[in-house]
């Protein structure tokens, strides 16, 4: 007993300074909910870490933020970082425009920026980087390489501030590995970065069985660093967010939803480490009648376009009972379509062409938008791929005209080399309004060495995604958050001159074409037949006893010799008309007329 | 009579004869305190690496065998820190399974051996027998993540599972290449080499999994095959929903024992050996004991599929207050103040998107 007390006082001890400082870590607990215009329902989840560490050295002692986040800004000069895990296909005229957009498979790029950074320290610390979080993440990321990896020059700005007066070298690195599948062993160690772990709080309804069986869902990372100057005074943002799209009417009970039915669990409380544990609920949709009500109404607008939002503050929820909303599909309404009109940008990608030689990839960004937009369209081929930019063409097609090709305003090209680097290509051009722009270009099949073909070659090799950035005047579909902020309650009313969008395409399977991996089974056996049947007849030659039958009276004719052939079985048989000789092998030759038969000896 | 007698005399003799023998026995057998100290554990860790070498979903049941002995360790006591789990496939979140995010051991779906707290270590690609032999010989790549390294010591009672399609001296790997039984035995006489295992239990259910342990040289090394050489491992059961075998008999019946262990328990491994009798593994179980000093029967099974450490409780009192309690805490304070007054200002991000090249 007296030991128990002992402990109690010495945590107490420990907890006190901890509580205090913890003002300047702050953690936030956020889910969104909102049905989309297909039956969908899309619900996104954010956990934000936000702490003000100050200088690097007190990135020693974490609190909130995972040891292995701080001690990466440890070790690598890494200012921000996204990782993305995802399964699915994010259907942008249906779903809208996601709050964090995501490649499928696994996506990672990182910003490094230090004095005296060079390109070739940025290389070996990604793949170190990418291979850490490998780790951390149970994901094959320790596959991103320089051969797989880009540089983008304009597709991606910094969101990260270090803060300091005189220029510091800056690097970007973009990589991608559309094969990569997310599962539970991806799910669980991400849910062991949040402070409150998996089994309380908003963590709770990410249950395996109900994350996985979705038609979309994405796991995000995101961290960044703001400073005030260099690498003083600095605050590090830590963001998780999951997002799931669910099929009602697969989930049965005639498409209505609830917490419950969606993620297998009511809510269990809040973390009682989170400043804010907020759901919100997108009212747009009015088919649906809640219960329980929102505790308050919200309406937000932006770019000139407005949604309502029922908010519920789950830390004001008092009881042990699990929390629960469900969406019940109105009775008085009549089944109504919800007139969503499509978001102004979305894009499609294909590989067209037949046979195994020759191929084109394709891919169609369609503007919906009554002006022009600017578009940055980045492709991250492989080396496996070799493309031809000579056949690059650009062709405007308006939804009421002739198509006509245009010239991209600036094109960043590097090409990519065998084993080496891949195919990287940015181009900038402006879609006209209420158009769709091809961007088409040519590239061959090769074969690749033995042992490059992965275990099930047959199945084919994957092309990730290309991506689209943008600058929105309207905020209609758009919830991303504002980069100057962390929340999701701040995109809220987060009105701003324009608003930049990100939107990736699918991503491809290439089916190259295979060797035929049994080749060599194959010319083992023929190699080990054709020697079979070679040391054969010699071996039988030089080991056994040739005997020579000598037989009187040969007939010269024709017809005597087939006589004598037809009846020689019944001579031979009857054993008086030849006569067994035996000689040595040598005077074979000497007998051109003999009659040779060989036995076993 | 005379018969009688005569019985009885050399009943006598033989009786004389059989209690020199025996005493001679008593007299030749080690000194007791040596074999107790020979059977007691010197393991400190616990480690286990546990390997799915085969890919397709039609191998489904390897992913189950494996998953089956994660479960177990794992319920048993090893940390997810200290299991190496290699899976060549995904098949909990495979397109062709039904339920998503789950693996089962038994068509009746008794247990999900995957899990909702999995965490795997080398996947898809990742498991080849060059990461394989890395791994067991600690020569893992420079910027290997530390969940991806076997970092054993002198003290480790290390676990090893290998699942897959195998043959006389070989286990193939993704159907690509395969680990031959000499490539293993070198691997572990490195690893003993080089100090990075106290016992290793190597367990296999292939075909012709004897095959594999047959080349081993190391000491410490207990070994347990779910077949013989010129023997066929047998799956257990098929699972029509899913139209693929769920398990392999040997693991079936060594998850159904590991099942009714708990960290306490005071089954041993010799027990384990014997999971699996012929008649309903239909392969004859082969066990290696040669290069393993401990009797297995008295060994617990614990020592290998859990993580039970002696533990010392002290009462005594340990003083453990700071000095300056106070100054330490307004420390604190202070510190925190001067911080929330820097914690606030002004940054200025760069534009998102070049809008001045399209001017």
């Amino acid at each position: 007993m007296e030991l128990k007390i002992k402990i109690i006082c010495f945590i107490a001890l420990l907890v006190s300074p901890i509580g205090a400082v913890k003002e300047f870590s702050e953690f936030h607990e956020e889910l969104y909910i909102r049905p989309t215009s297909s039956g969908h329902v899309n619900t996104f989840f954010q956990f934000t870490t936000r702490w003000h560490y100050g200088d690097r050295e007190n990135l020693h002692n974490t609190q909130l933020i995972p040891r292995p986040i701080a001690e990466t800004l440890l070790l690598y000069d890494v200012k921000e970082l996204h990782i993305g895990l995802t399964q699915g296909l994010w259907r942008y005229e249906t779903f809208g425009y996601p709050v964090v957009d995501s490649a499928p498979g696994a996506e990672v790029r990182a910003w490094f920026a230090a004095e005296n950074l060079t390109s070739a320290d940025v290389d070996d610390q990604w793949t170190k980087l990418a291979s850490t979080f490998s780790g951390i993440l149970c994901a094959s990321l320790n596959f991103i390489d320089k051969t797989n990896s880009v540089e983008p020059k304009y597709s991606f700005r910094p969101t990260f501030a270090t803060g300091s007066k005189v220029n510091v070298p800056q690097f970007v690195r973009y990589a991608t590995l559309p094969r990569e599948i997310v599962c539970t062993e991806n799910l669980t160690p991400w849910k062991k970065l949040l402070p409150c772990n998996s089994k309380q709080s908003f963590a709770s309804l990410l249950n395996s069985g109900y994350v996985h069986n979705t038609n979309y869902h994405s796991l995000g990372m995101k961290m960044r660093t703001i400073c005030e100057s260099h690498n003083t005074n600095c605050i590090l943002e830590f963001t998780e967010t999951a997002n799931m799209v669910y099929d009602p009417k697969l989930l049965g009970a005639n498409g209505d939803f609830s917490l419950r039915r969606l993620f297998g669990q009511g809510l269990n409380g809040h973390c009682a480490l989170a400043k804010s544990s907020k759901i919100y609920v997108n009212l747009d949709d009015q088919s649906y009648d809640l219960t329980p009500l929102p505790m308050y109404n919200t309406t937000s607008k932006r770019g000139g376009s407005t949604s309502t939002f029922g908010v519920y503050d789950i830390q004001r929820l008092d009881g042990d009972k699990l929390f629960n909303i469900a969406w019940i599909k109105s009775k008085n309404n009549k089944p109504s379509i919800l007139l969503t009109p499509p978001p102004p940008l979305y894009a499609h990608r294909y590989i067209l062409g037949h046979g195994q030689e020759r191929g084109q990839i394709v891919t169609q960004i369609t503007n919906k938008h009554y002006h022009a937009l600017p578009i940055v369209f980045q492709e991250n081929i492989p080396w496996f791929v070799p493309s031809y930019m000579h056949t690059l063409k650009l062709i405007v097609q308006p939804s009421n005209g002739v198509e006509y090709q245009i010239q991209p305003r600036v094109m960043h090209y590097i090409p990519g080399v065998q084993r080496v680097r891949p195919y990287h290509l940015e181009l900038l051009f402006e879609i006209p309004a209420m158009s769709t722009v091809q961007i088409s270009f040519d590239f061959d099949y090769i074969f690749l060495k033995w042992l490059e073909y992965p275990p099930d070659a047959n199945h084919g090799h994957y092309l990730g995604s290309a991506i689209i950035t943008t600058q929105l005047p309207i905020g209609r579909n758009y919830t991303a958050i504002p980069i100057d902020k962390h929340l999701f309650v701040d995109s809220f009313n987060a009105t701003r001159s324009s608003y930049f969008l990100e939107i990736r395409t699918e991503s491809l399977i290439l089916s190259l074409p295979t060797p035929d991996f049994s080749m060599p089974y194959n010319v083992i056996c023929l190699a080990c037949t054709v020697v079979a049947l070679a040391f054969g007849p010699i071996h039988s030659v030089a080991t056994k006893r040739i005997v020579i039958e000598q037989k009187d009276g040969q007939p010269q004719s024709l017809k005597g010799k087939v006589l004598q052939k037809l009846f020689r079985r019944k001579q031979n048989n009857a054993g008086n008309s030849t006569k067994e000789v035996e000689q040595h092998e040598k005077l074979l030759f000497g007998q051109a007329a003999a009659d040779i038969s060989i036995r076993k000896n | 009579m005379r018969i009688s007698r005569q019985t009885l005399l050399l009943l006598s003799m033989l009786f004389c004869i059989y209690t020199q023998i025996a005493g001679q026995e008593q007299n030749n057998q080690l000194p007791e305190k040596y074999v107790e100290s020979v059977q007691r554990s010197t393991h400190t860790n616990n480690w286990a690496v546990l390997v799915d070498a085969s890919r397709f979903w039609f191998n489904y049941r390897h992913v189950a065998n494996v998953l089956s002995i994660y479960r177990s360790v794992k319920r048993l006591g090893i940390p997810d820190s200290q299991i190496i789990l290699m899976l060549a496939d995904d098949m909990a979140c495979n397109a062709r399974n039904p339920r998503p995010g789950q693996v089962y051991n038994n068509a009746k779906q008794h247990i999900n051996v995957y899990g909702d707290d999995v965490e795997v270590d080398y996947r898809g690609y990742e498991v080849t027998v060059e990461n394989f032999v890395r791994l067991l010989t600690g020569r893992t790549q420079n910027g290997t993540a530390r969940s991806k390294k076997l970092l054993t010591d002198a003290g480790s009672n290390v676990l090893i599972y290998l699942t897959g399609h195998g043959g006389d001296g070989f286990l193939k790997f993704q159907d690509s290449e395969e680990i031959t039984s000499q490539e293993l035995a070198d691997a572990v006489e490195q690893m003993w080499e080089k100090k990075r295992y106290n016992e290793l239990f190597f367990m296999v259910d292939t075909c012709q999994a004897a095959s594999l342990y047959e080349k081993f040289t190391s000491p410490n090394v207990l070994a347990v095959a779910s077949s013989l050489v010129g023997e066929d491992s047998l799956s257990h059961h098929v699972d029509q929903s899913i139209g693929v075998y769920m398990i392999d008999r040997y693991t079936y019946y060594a998850l159904e024992f590991l099942e009714r262990v708990q960290p306490n328990s005071k089954k041993s491994m010799g027990e384990f050996l014997q999971v699996c009798p012929k008649r309903v593994c239909i392969s004859t179980v082969g066990v290696r004991k040669d290069l393993y000093r401990r009797d297995p029967n008295k060994v617990p099974i614990t020592d290998f599929f859990g993580s039970i450490r002696p533990t010392q409780i002290s009462t005594g009192r340990i003083n453990i207050t700071l000095e300056d309690e106070e100054d330490f805490i307004n420390a604190a304070i202070a510190a925190e103040e001067e911080a929330a007054q820097r914690s606030t200002f002004k940054v200025e991000f760069p534009s998102q998107f070049p809008t001045e090249l399209f001017k």
